[in-house]
């Protein structure tokens, strides 16, 4: 008898232990989204808040995780030839679109050339540039064909608005404004605009969680547009939203405190610098940008204009130090007044200079750290003004270099190529600051060659070592986000590229 | 009468022809457009960048956009987003509802409070009732829209828990739900509202009750109440239609700040987002049906007159 008190005893605590930990389907998550998607159809588009609505109603060829590898996805393995030159990838099957109708390679094919065809006037055709072709070679097999060998290739497959869309439906509709027809595991039920989008369940859904239960465990997912952030922080704490996006970051302590709420995020794929225009003098002068970097105080730039919160100090380069090519080395953390000084006086600029940081008013956090930075250089004799304009204003001036120093960065990049090739080679569209510098580009070519993640990891290395010894930018720091949700929203991961694959294996705890 | 109407309504098609024209050349004086706007920091070639505007059809000279722009107009086609390829005219459709029921309902608020108030004060010039009115309406007059619908939602929403912070329900789905959504909106603006409304009913009223043919009504004894209501605020009304008139109209413009601080998906948040990202037909969509909604309260105004005041005739 006492025996089998015991093994009751520990049935029970198994249960128990095991009733925490399962995960339940069913229930709807109420999600306070900040802004509309810009559009339904996700080739059009560059859109955060379309991809995080709609990334989960189609899907990809291949998929990042949470630590940003990759995955299969629509695909379920893929090869590269020797030469580097062609890709074949294999076209899972059995998989239906939302409306029934089978996926193809056809489809997959179609999909791709869609977003790289300049009738459709995507945002990304670029990014295929180096797609010589794409094949269905069966009903299962695509052939990809480079016309130079180019390794970024999987995280541009990846990124996930270059979703798979069924050639019928774009045919029969003209485009995807308004029909909504995937393959992932939500469906399009509603969009009305300002107020709600309405995903259901789709029961048909290909993936499986690690134990082989379908996905997703949620019935539906309903998105309300808040664009007041303290209206979302309002709508998480009185639990009229079960999760909300973008947590303002003066409010990031005050949901901390609440009982009723969790926040979740943190460091996210982007960089914020100073780009300095080596075509201005003196940033000609690799002494006077070294001299700069040296003077900013980056972690009172994250305490002063960043509430502490908003984002986390760049210990390398553009490439988060979290990141598995990132370089943990910045040798200007901190403030050294005596380098700097030193520097400028080598310079000859030891009675210091003044120049203009140009900024956007839209955008606090592209816009405070310039006051703390006029303070840092004002300790070496240098004289910041700082000159803010509209967005719509300061974007086209910026990306046409038209500046001595600005304020800016880039977001959503998941591959060390996306942080580095188009931001620091000679020439290329993201180089603001008009860097130069033939090392630099002999290792960011390289890069794109190398297909072995080891031998990536040491050629980008290198070539961050050596932009950070010219500081063709002072690198200030990676935006944080964040999330918060309600105590009953389980299973929910925080992607660093902010993406919000995550909702795929939520759950509601009743 | 029906002359009167027919003239009034011929007079606002060079008005609104006025206003959609202003609009037009404002939105494309201002720096910046709606490809770069889309484009945003994407790795993009100049040569597709030429392309987009020649899709959106911005690389034609601004008379004949407007030319164009215009025609479609005059069939009911105002265009669709340049961003979302959604219809204008579906799109506003969707929308004037709910500026429109959130207009309504403050001015419901409004009027069920400064009447009574604006009433009291009158009557009881310089005694407490009066003081409570003026302090009122000071703080209306001095307290932000926004503001006040902040507290109000720290209030009703935070604290108490018993009506949704932000948010919209459409009245056909559910006519409950959209009440609770829209109530603290249409406070916010009702409340504001009210206290200058209040102001006005007490100085109307004031300088009506003082007329001759009060002091006879009520020498000849009928009844107080009926004095006020039925022959002092009747001719008190005409100012009180005029400025109420002016701020329905005002507000059909949608409330911008109040229909962002609390989610509602009205005309002045959709023309808002269109000014941001410069989205050309999406603003001047929005501007000719604000024109053309003050234009009808207006008219609607003046007839109200002729209701209030019966020596009031269009002929």
């Amino acid at each position: 008898m006492k025996r089998f008190t015991s093994l009751l005893v520990l049935a029970l605590a198994f249960a128990l232990a095991g009733w925490g930990f399962a995960q339940t389907y069913g229930g709807v998550l109420r999600v306070g989204m900040q802004a509309d998607p810009v559009g339904l159809d996700p080739h059009i588009t560059n859109a955060t808040s379309t991809r995080n609505m709609l990334e989960n109603v189609y899907d990809t060829l291949v998929l990042f995780d949470s630590s940003l590898r990759i995955v299969p996805g629509l695909a379920t393995s893929w090869t590269t030839s020797e030469d580097g030159l062609t890709w074949t990838f294999d076209i899972r099957q059995g998989v239906t679109f939302h409306d029934g109708t089978p996926l193809t390679a056809d489809d997959v094919a179609f999909s791709i050339e869609r977003i790289k065809d300049p009738a459709t006037a995507s945002p990304r055709a670029d990014a295929f540039s180096v797609l010589e072709s794409v094949v269905a070679s069966d009903d299962h097999t695509v052939v990809m064909t480079l016309s130079s060998p180019f390794s970024p290739l999987l995280s541009k497959l990846a990124a996930s608005l270059n979703v798979i869309v069924s050639r019928a439906t774009v045919e029969a509709n003209g485009d995807l404004q308004a029909v909504v027809n995937g393959t992932g595991p939500f469906r399009f039920v509603e969009y009305l605009p300002q107020t709600r989008m309405v995903l259901e369940r789709n029961a048909d859904f290909w993936g499986t969680d690690a134990a082989g239960n379908a996905l997703p465990y949620l019935d539906g997912i309903t998105f309300t547009f808040y664009p007041d952030p303290t209206a979302r922080t309002t709508a998480i704490q009185t639990g009229n939203a079960d999760w909300i996006e973008y947590v303002p970051s003066a409010d990031v302590d005050l949901l901390r405190a609440d009982p009723d709420v969790e926040v979740v995020g943190g460091l996210s794929a982007n960089f914020r610098s100073l780009y300095l225009n080596v075509n201005h003098p003196p940033f000609d002068d690799v002494r006077v940008r070294q001299a700069l970097a040296y003077a900013i105080d980056e972690q009172a730039i994250v305490d002063l204009a960043l509430f502490g919160t908003g984002g986390v100090v760049a210990t390398g380069t553009t490439v988060p130090g979290a990141n598995y090519y990132g370089v943990d080395a910045n040798p200007y953390l901190g403030s050294d007044l005596e380098k700097a000084r030193a520097l400028l006086a080598e310079a000859g600029l030891a009675d210091g200079f003044e120049f203009d940081i140009y900024v956007t008013s839209t955008y606090d956090f592209l816009r405070t750290p310039a006051e703390v930075i006029q303070a840092n250089l004002a300790a070496i004799g240098v004289t910041a003004n700082i000159v803010a304009e509209d967005w719509s204003i300061y974007l086209p001036k910026a990306l046409a270099g038209d500046f001595e120093s600005t304020i800016l960065g880039e977001s959503g990049q998941s591959d060390p190529d996306d942080f580095l090739y188009n931001v620091f080679l000679t020439g290329n569209s993201g180089n603001l600051g008009g860097f130069s510098d033939a090392t630099v580009d002999a290792l960011l070519t390289q890069g794109r060659e190398v297909a072995d993640q080891e031998a990536r990891r040491a050629i980008y290395l290198e070539a961050q070592q050596r932009i950070l010894e010219l500081a063709p930018h002072v690198f200030l720091f990676h935006s944080a986000q964040f999330s918060a949700l309600r105590p009953n929203v389980e299973g929910f991961e925080h992607f660093p590229n902010t993406s919000y694959l995550g909702f795929r294996t939520t759950w509601l705890e009743n | 009468m029906l002359t009167y109407l027919g003239r009034r309504l011929l007079l606002t098609l060079p008005a609104l022809f006025g206003v959609a024209l202003v609009a037009f050349l404002l939105m494309r004086a201002i720096p910046g457009d709606v490809v770069t706007n889309l484009v945003g920091q994407a790795e993009v070639t100049p040569e597709r960048l030429a392309e987009l505007r020649r899709m959106f059809g911005l690389d034609l000279p601004v008379h004949v956009q407007f030319g164009q722009w215009l025609g479609a107009a005059l069939q009911g086609d105002l265009g669709s987003s340049l961003r979302t390829g959604r219809s204008i005219t579906g799109d506003l459709t969707l929308r004037f509802p709910v500026t429109l029921e959130l207009t309504l309902l403050s001015l419901v608020i409004a009027l069920a409070l400064a009447l009574p108030l604006g009433i009291a004060a009158a009557l009881n010039r310089g005694r407490w009732p009066d003081y409570a009115a003026s302090v009122f309406a000071l703080l209306g007059l001095s307290v932000p829209g926004f503001f006040l619908g902040i507290l109000l939602i720290l209030l009703f929403s935070l604290r108490l828990g018993w009506l949704p912070p932000a948010g919209y329900i459409p009245f056909t789905e559910d006519p409950w739900q959209n009440l609770r959504h829209m109530l603290l909106p249409a406070l916010s603006l009702g409340l504001i509202l009210a206290a200058a409304t209040t102001r006005i009913v007490r100085s109307a009223l004031l300088e009506v009750l003082g007329r001759d043919y009060v002091r006879t009504a009520k020498a000849k004894g009928v009844a107080p109440a009926t004095v006020v209501l039925r022959h002092a605020l009747r001719n008190a009304l005409i100012p009180v239609v005029t400025v109420v008139g002016l701020q329905f109209g005002a507000l059909l413009g949608g409330a911008v700040i109040i229909e962002q601080v609390f989610s509602l998906p009205g005309v002045g948040r959709f023309a808002l987002e269109g000014i941001n990202l410069r989205d050309y037909p999406v603003v001047q969509g929005a501007v000719l049906l604000i024109a053309a909604a003050f234009i009808v309260v207006n008219l609607i105004v003046d007839l109200i007159y002729a209701l209030v005041d019966p020596r009031v005739r269009y002929g």
